[in-house]
């Protein structure tokens, strides 16, 4: 029978990682309770899933681990309406469903044989962090040239997968500069807003793109800075949010312009986002 | 193509008499408005009526509908079971306008990627049964203007014609004939019928007179999402989607979950873009602010993003948003207005 695009795949919930001081971030590990379901979950970066709880509802979040992860699919998750407060209230063992994987991904394509620049800001560094692990595993990383990382949270306490950049720090095939508005005591590391440190760092706009992800206000002050370093709208890349219900593009909510979030994005180009109405 | 003559009188019985092994939905009379509903034994089928105060759309994209039971069990809630296996189905008397709103909503829930699976299995077990307009019934129909005619087979698999004594039905698809087979053995039509149905549907295409540009406003809606004249057209809206509830073509919906104690069923009913509660996010943010933004989504959706995708206006000129809008919003009115500016 033809699968039901509405009906989530059981996943057992394996390990919650508080990713934050401030306790309102989470990564949630899941494995999949059936092994055809593993299967057909076949993503790549940039793509989200609906995470379902019978009873709460589905929300929409992006995919934080990389499809190079084998055996498990990782959400970070922040708590913020009646799912994710649920996701949050959650103990390790618990049954749950994910629906996906939905929408396009981060150009891998195109990225191919140029060199990739990735901002973050804050909480907006999941789907960043897939590409960017997809990109660094062995057998990808040739495919694409130097990789650049710019990521900032507004305190220490707020970066998301320390353990991880410390690992990417340690490597000789990434450029990596993690910045934070304002460091505490045990902060040893760069000091300093993403569009400032962008403008320092100053990625060259020869054969590369920009990814950027971040709260609006870190987007509108960090967009000048790649202009002014000679990025076109069409390598500059991000992935947009709004309220969805199907993922599918049939409930009408994610429509913007003639496009659908769910199904057409989540990534789009600023030359794209230029053919779009502003309504997002 | 089959065609067929039903004598006027005995149709009603037949209709009853499909419904009594079938389930069947039919317009029938509810004090001064007529309704689709599923025929029951002691309910008359109209065939002769203006048009049902809803639109059919209904029984493929019910209001609100299960998509899945759950329970609720040790480690979580699993699911339980997928309502499906609907019953083979005859949708009778259904207008022009109304049966053309199936052809565009099979854009969008018979996406080659996403299959609705809910709506496809309704729609593919249903036989659509039309009756053409030999007279437009209200002075707000429009559908010549937005590619339908009065007597148009888009949609149907059987489309009946009120020929005066008889009804001459035409079978359009497989489904149709198999459809007419079951009420037994119908005399064919003869050429002189044909050619007389051929004068009644140009006059009747003729008596509507109402006309609203479609396709020609699209190169001004590309370029005008900004107008000024988008800043008065929704004055007066009260959001309370009628329009939209009431519209053939609208299918925004949302999904919400219901559940008491270790039971529970996830559900989609219908939504509107009307409502600001519609793209409202948890942050607080929302795309679409206000009435304004509300209403030339709803315009711009039938109009110009549609026609994007699937080369064809949202529209089928049924008139209902005209009729029900209790503020007299109008949309003909509006693409009128366009056209001029």
């Amino acid at each position: 029978m033809e699968k039901n695009p509405y009906v989530p795949m059981p996943v057992n919930v394996d390990k919650i990682i508080t990713e934050v001081t401030t306790k309102d971030i989470k990564t949630f590990r899941f494995s999949f309770v059936n092994k055809e379901d593993e299967e057909s979950f076949a993503y790549l970066p940039g793509q989200f899933a609906e995470l379902s709880l019978f009873g709460k509802g589905e929300s929409p979040i992006g995919i934080a681990s990389s499809p190079t992860d084998k055996g498990y699919v990782e959400f970070t998750v922040q708590k913020a309406g009646v799912v994710t407060s649920e996701l949050h209230s959650l103990e390790e063992g618990t049954l749950m469903g994910i629906r996906g994987p939905l929408g396009n991904t981060w150009p891998l394509d195109y990225l191919e044989g140029k060199n990739v620049v990735v901002v973050g800001g804050g909480f907006a560094f999941t789907t960043l962090r897939s590409l960017t692990n997809y990109m660094l595993y062995e057998e990808n990383r040739p495919r694409f040239g130097k990789i650049t990382v710019v990521y900032g949270a507004r305190e220490p306490g707020l970066l998301l997968y320390k353990d991880e950049l410390a690992l990417w720090e340690k490597r000789d095939d990434i450029d990596m500069h993690v910045t934070v508005d304002k460091g505490d005591a045990d902060w040893k590391g760069r000091e300093g807003f993403v569009p400032a440190v962008c403008k320092e760092v100053a990625p060259s706009s020869e054969n590369a793109v920009a990814l950027i992800c971040g709260p609006p206000i870190m987007i509108r002050f960090t967009l000048p800075e790649f202009f002014n370093l000679g990025f076109s709208k069409e390598n500059i890349y991000t992935s947009l949010e709004m309220r969805m219900k199907c993922g599918i593009g049939k409930c009408g909510r994610c429509n913007v312009g003639s496009k659908y979030v769910c199904k057409d994005g989540p990534v789009f180009s600023l030359a794209e986002l230029d053919e779009l109405t502003p309504e997002y | 193509m089959e065609t067929r003559l039903i004598k006027k009188e005995l149709l009603p019985g037949l209709i009853k008499g499909l419904a009594e092994d079938t389930l069947v939905y039919a317009p029938v009379q509810e004090e001064d408005d007529v309704f689709f509903r599923v025929l029951e034994k002691d309910m008359e089928p109209l065939a002769e009526f203006g048009n049902a105060k809803n639109a059919p759309k209904n029984f493929f994209f019910p209001q609100a509908e299960t998509m899945m039971r759950f329970m609720k069990k040790e480690r979580g809630s699993e699911l339980e079971r997928v309502p499906g296996d609907f019953p083979e189905a005859v949708l009778f008397g259904v207008r022009p306008c109304d049966a053309r709103s199936f052809v565009l909503l099979d854009f969008v829930f018979d996406d080659p990627k996403y299959r609705d699976p809910y709506y496809m299995e309704r729609r593919e077990k249903t036989t659509i049964v039309s009756l053409a307009c030999v007279h437009p019934p209200y002075s707000t129909c429009f559908c010549t203007s937005m590619g339908g005619h009065p007597f148009s087979s888009d949609g149907a698999d059987v489309l009946l014609v009120d020929m005066g004594d008889d009804w001459l039905a035409e079978c359009i698809t497989d489904k149709g004939e198999k459809l007419l087979e079951k009420l037994g053995d119908l005399p064919k039509a003869d050429d002189e019928v044909l050619a007389r149905k051929e004068e009644m549907a140009k006059q009747a295409a003729a008596e509507i007179t109402t006309s609203v540009p479609g396709k020609e406003i699209k190169p001004w809606l590309d370029e005008n999402f900004d107008h000024p004249f988008w800043d008065s057209v929704h004055v007066g809206c009260l959001a309370c989607g009628t329009c939209t509830y009431l519209c053939p073509t609208c299918h925004c919906f949302d999904i919400t979950d219901e559940a008491k104690d270790s039971e529970g069923r996830r559900i989609r009913s219908w939504d509107s873009c009307m409502y600001w509660l519609f793209t409202r996010e948890t942050s607080g943010h929302n795309p679409r602010p206000s009435q304004k933004e509300r209403w030339r989504q709803r315009f711009m959706h039938k109009f110009k993003y549609f026609v994007d995708n699937y080369d064809a206006i949202a529209c089928v000129g049924c008139g209902r948003c005209v009729r029900y809008c209790p503020v007299n919003i109008d949309i003909r009115k509006i693409a009128q207005d366009i056209a001029k500016l």
